[in-house]
């Protein structure tokens, strides 16, 4: 097994027809969940909603195609370059006219764009790049210094516009991608301990726990001793001193920072959401009611039905039945592009597909959590079903890129 | 392109896959909990699927004064609602609704479009409604789908004060400031505090909402509440307690009643305002409610100016209480000293003009002392030649004026203290001559002060030169942490001038009020305790003149200090002294139980 004398894996394979099929399954459930959420007798409303989204999908498809086509090394070789107009891309809405008190979008005309939908992969190259090419040992802490400044920019910039759903995105492709390329537990263990340290000090339970939790971990580690000294000072005056400076703080300036995490700034109306949503999603049982049955849809008690709730009206109308074919589908992509990436023997296209995966992973959970309310309400959409351009081509732009990087990898 | 240096190891692949596996397993199975086993619970809330949500309103915190007699606390009545989704938009229901509750169809569209939160959420369109009408709607329910009522708190006085501009008031949050507010969770129709500490306070005072979701039928009637864990409680905001006395403020609000201005009665050495009246006021119970527009209107129409808080928005020229700057300025700035004697004939002659002092036949021989004593005009127009017009602003500015005073209540006005730029800048840079300065230095003219900076002042003498911020809160209890907490003010000093300068003019504010000749010997009303001030009549071209007095009354080392203001009220001495001097014998009498009659 040289290096060399591998060919390219070129053509579909098992793992292409998974991907292609699981998202044939999900874009024409897509659609028909639109048809039916859209549907009304007067008739030209569903059209223009159900017409629309076919229109994206085709776009969606040819950028896919052209996407797929790119070399990986010449992606690999502008990935900083990339991402720098990335970061341009979602400052521009700030020189657009804000919608609804937020300013996601770039608008022209009718057409919207949200520029950070495309940014996710943007972070995903560069970061696949700083791994692929870095000096530091991933034994090493340095080592998340860069990527973590890299995505808390635009995380900073999103939760700015405010998009809490699209910044916990950012934060949260980090994670598998550091796995992925063999970062040292350990390191992204003291990554996320400030933040345990700070949340877990508002019981005193929960500090203690995590404390000794952390104190074990730490003790095995090879560091020299005052290194171990000063993590565990750190982190034990963080988790003492975030109450009391939680305490500190005017009753408006709590609630500025509650505000930032309950992006909604409705949140009343989104309890109010999840009730209808839960209510039509158990009121579907097994089978569901069938194609336009849907009461809680159709007598539009259920809200955003078109984007943020559509899997609502799939739990409605087609049952548990419907809920599982979908998150199965779901379930079949990210397995797919677990292993191609598995498979690959370059470092980037590998790190890359796990950065792409990741992104559809989390959006699939977090929307559907959110409908029975197992998280709060972010307003992301679902992969390949929610109604809107932006998100719909940018989910197509993924795939085509992860079917590049599969394309051009030497396999095992 | 780099190559993995070894395989991925199987271990971190199978890490991934089980944990997507886990996730979905997770997710599944909380989807078969709603969709299969709370399946037959769903599909009857969607049969007649009408989930209501209903805001609880939760009532403001306490206001209580210092001693914790209660200034302002809740009453509830009914509100009538209508869902805007579930209202049958035929216009018979509206008519009927319209009828009973006495307002036309569209005023009720109107208000329902105005208090538009949404098709499936309560839209606000009448308050405090009667037994009667409520009773009424409640029996032709069937008839009004939609149709709901809530029991809502709203602000009850239940005191004989007013502390109108003080307390301020609620207004219904509406428009521009609802956009501002939205974040922090207000509703069109929600109340929000518009004035005074109502104002000041408002994230003290603001309760948290609550909510409860009910489920009704198709007909409109309540099913029962949703046990549901979303259902919050609304949750009181917390009381706050003034440096208000109340008995105080009313024996203040008696004295002033019938008079236009304002008076604040304050303790020197921590700067609690004990009292705080602008009049004319009204009953802030007229606020509570409803307001109707008539009331509203007249309020705003009269000219008298009701709405209008006095204590720190009246801007005037503080007339010869403001001698002491002067004077204190000549001693430091090595000008004159206290020996400084001038002749008094009456007049000051300063090139073709002849500047009168208040008394036609003068003073006589006039030194310092005697210059605060008896208000000597003329004293003051020969000092303020020796100085330079800056220099007497400098020294005006020491004791705050100029700048506001930080008092814990909104909308504050700061005065003017002119120097010679701001001359230059109004009159020109040779507009305006000497003789501008000898006016100025009387406190009238382009002097503009607020009676909060005057209180400022004058306690910065009782003190003895400590200028300290006036303020109304005293301390909150705070519920989620279960303590009191302060509300402190600051002091700085004004380190300027040395003890004897200070002894020199609390000597000369004593003479004042103690001797016969003093401009405020009206004021001396009590015996054992001492009282020293100073007044001031500041000229209005276009009207009476305004009457002011400041002073301070001080017995075993307890202090509390007094502006009085009238607004066209005539001389200081005569009309706002005796009023001050009412204040003093109440509180001697009240708080140091001294008797003026006996030993």
């Amino acid at each position: 097994m040289t290096e060399n004398n591998r060919a390219y894996k070129k053509g579909f394979d098992k793992i292409t027809w998974g991907i292609l099929i699981a998202t044939f399954v999900l874009c024409s459930m897509g659609i028909v969940a639109l048809y039916s959420a859209s549907y009304s007798a007067e008739g030209p409303f569903f059209q223009r909603v159900v017409g629309r989204q076919l229109i994206w999908i085709i776009v969606g498809i040819i950028s896919a195609i052209i996407v797929s086509m790119f070399r990986s090394k010449l992606i690999y070789n502008y990935s900083y370059f990339l991402y720098g107009a990335g970061i341009v891309l979602i400052l521009l809405p700030y020189f657009f006219p804000a919608s609804e008190g937020a300013k996601r979008w770039i608008t022209v005309g009718v057409f919207q764009y949200q520029p950070s939908e495309i940014m996710k992969i943007l972070s995903v190259i560069a970061i696949a790049k700083y791994f692929t090419n870095t000096n530091i040992s991933k034994s090493d802490f340095k080592i998340i210094f860069f990527p973590l400044t890299m995505i808390l920019i635009p995380t900073g910039i999103v939760m700015n516009q405010p998009d809490l759903g699209t910044a916990m995105i950012y934060i949260g492709l980090l994670f598998p991608m550091m796995f992925w390329a063999g970062v040292d537990w350990i390191n992204i263990f003291l990554l996320v301990a400030p933040l345990i340290s700070i949340l877990s000090a508002f019981n005193y339970y929960t500090f203690f726990i995590w404390l000794i939790i952390f104190a074990i971990v730490i003790y095995f580690q090879h560091y020299q001793l005052w290194k171990k000294i000063i993590l565990t000072i750190a982190n034990v005056s963080l988790g003492l001193l975030s109450p009391v400076l939680w305490d500190q703080l005017q009753p408006y300036q709590q609630q500025r920072i509650l505000t930032l995490f309950n992006v909604k700034t409705d949140p009343q109306g989104a309890g109010y959401q999840v009730i209808q949503s839960q209510v039509a999603i158990g009121s579907g049982g097994l089978f569901g009611k069938g194609l336009l049955q849907g009461k809680q849809t159709h007598l539009k008690f259920l809200p955003e039905q078109k984007t943020d709730f559509i899997f609502s009206v799939i739990g409605e109308e087609w049952g548990f039945i419907g809920v599982s074919l979908v998150l199965l589908s779901y379930f079949f992509l990210i397995y797919f592009g677990i292993k191609a990436a598995y498979n690959s023997r370059d470092q980037y296209n590998s790190i890359v597909i796990i950065g792409l995966v990741s992104i559809i992973f989390y959006h699939v959970i977090i929307n559907t959590s959110m409908t029975i309310g197992l998280m709060p309400v972010t307003g992301l959409p679902l992969p390949f079903i929610s109604y809107g351009g932006s998100f719909l081509t940018t989910c197509c732009i993924l795939l085509g890129l992860l079917f590049g990087m599969k394309k051009e990898s030497k396999y095992y | 392109m780099p190559l993995f240096p070894n395989r991925i190891p199987e271990w971190r692949k199978n890490i991934f896959v089980i944990l997507l596996s886990l996730i979905f397993v997770v997710l599944l199975y909380n989807f078969y909990r709603i969709q299969i086993t709370q399946h037959s619970k769903y599909s009857g809330i969607a049969e007649n699927n009408r989930v209501r949500m209903i805001s609880l309103r939760a009532p403001r915190g306490i206001i209580y004064d210092r001693e914790g007699k209660i200034l302002a606390d809740n009453e509830f009545q009914y509100n009538i609602s209508v869902i805007p989704y579930e209202m049958d938009s035929s216009d018979k229901h509206y008519q009927k609704l319209g009828r009973i509750l006495g307002i036309s169809r569209e005023t009720i569209q109107k208000r329902v479009k105005k208090n538009w939160r949404g098709e499936f959420r309560p839209a606000l369109i009448a308050k405090g409604v009667d037994f009667k009408t409520l009773s009424w709607v409640m029996e032709h329910k069937l008839e009004l789908p939609g149709v709901i009522y809530t029991l809502d708190p709203y602000r009850n006085y239940p005191t004989e004060v007013n502390l109108t501009h003080v307390l301020g008031y609620l207004r219904e949050i509406t428009g521009s400031s609802l956009e501002k507010y939205k974040k922090y969770g207000y509703d069109s129709g929600d109340l929000i505090g518009s004035k005074g500490v109502e104002k000041e306070y408002e994230s003290i005072l603001r309760g948290e909402k609550g909510y409860k979701y009910v489920q009704v039928n198709a007909k409109g009637r309540v099913l029962g509440d949703l046990e549901r864990k979303d259902n919050i409680a609304p949750k009181p905001g917390n009381n706050l307690y003034l440096t208000i006395e109340k008995n105080l403020q009313e024996k203040c609000e008696h004295v002033l009643q019938g008079k236009k201005g304002a008076m604040i009665v304050m303790n020197p050495e921590n700067g609690e305002i004990l009292a705080g009246v602008s009049k004319p006021d009204y009953s802030p119970e007229l606020f509570s409610g409803v307001i109707g527009s008539h009331i509203w209107d007249s309020l705003k129409n009269n000219p008298k100016r009701p709405l209008y808080n006095r204590i720190t928005k009246a801007q005037y020229p503080p007339g010869s209480t403001f001698k002491m700057m002067a004077a204190m300025g000549a001693l430091d700035g090595n000008i004159v000293d206290s020996t400084w004697t001038i002749n008094c004939p009456g007049y000051y002659v300063l090139g073709r003009r002849k500047f009168k002092d208040w008394k036609k036949g003068g003073h006589g021989k006039v030194d310092m002392v005697k210059s605060i004593e008896q208000s000597c005009d003329v004293y003051y127009y020969t000092l303020i030649r020796k100085m330079e017009l800056d220099y007497w602003a400098k020294c005006v500015r020491r004791f705050g004026f100029g700048r506001s005073t930080g008092i814990d209540l909104p909308e504050e006005n700061i005065g003017n203290v002119p120097d010679i730029s701001y001359m230059n800048q109004k009159y020109g840079k040779n507009g305006w001559t000497e003789g501008y300065k000898l006016n100025i230095v009387i406190g009238q003219g382009e002097v503009l002060v607020t009676p909060v900076q005057m209180a400022r002042y004058i306690s910065a003498f009782a003190n003895g030169g400590k200028l300290i911020q006036p303020h109304i809160g005293l301390k909150y209890y705070d519920k989620k942490r279960d303590e009191f907490k302060k509300l402190n003010s600051q002091k700085d000093e004004i380190e300027y001038y040395s003890p004897e300068t200070w002894q020199l003019m609390k000597h000369a504010m004593y003479r004042v009020v103690n001797v016969p000749l003093g401009t405020a010997n009206l004021a001396n009303t009590v015996e054992k305790a001492k009282i020293y001030g100073k007044t001031g009549t500041s000229q209005n071209a276009h009207g009476k003149d305004h009457a002011w007095f400041v002073g301070y009354m001080e017995y075993k080392g307890q202090k509390i200090s007094i502006v009085v203001f009238l607004e066209n009220g005539g001389g200081g001495g005569k009309n706002a002294a005796p009023l001050a001097g009412k204040i003093f014998e109440y509180y001697n009498k009240m708080k140091w139980k001294q008797n003026n009659n006996n030993d």
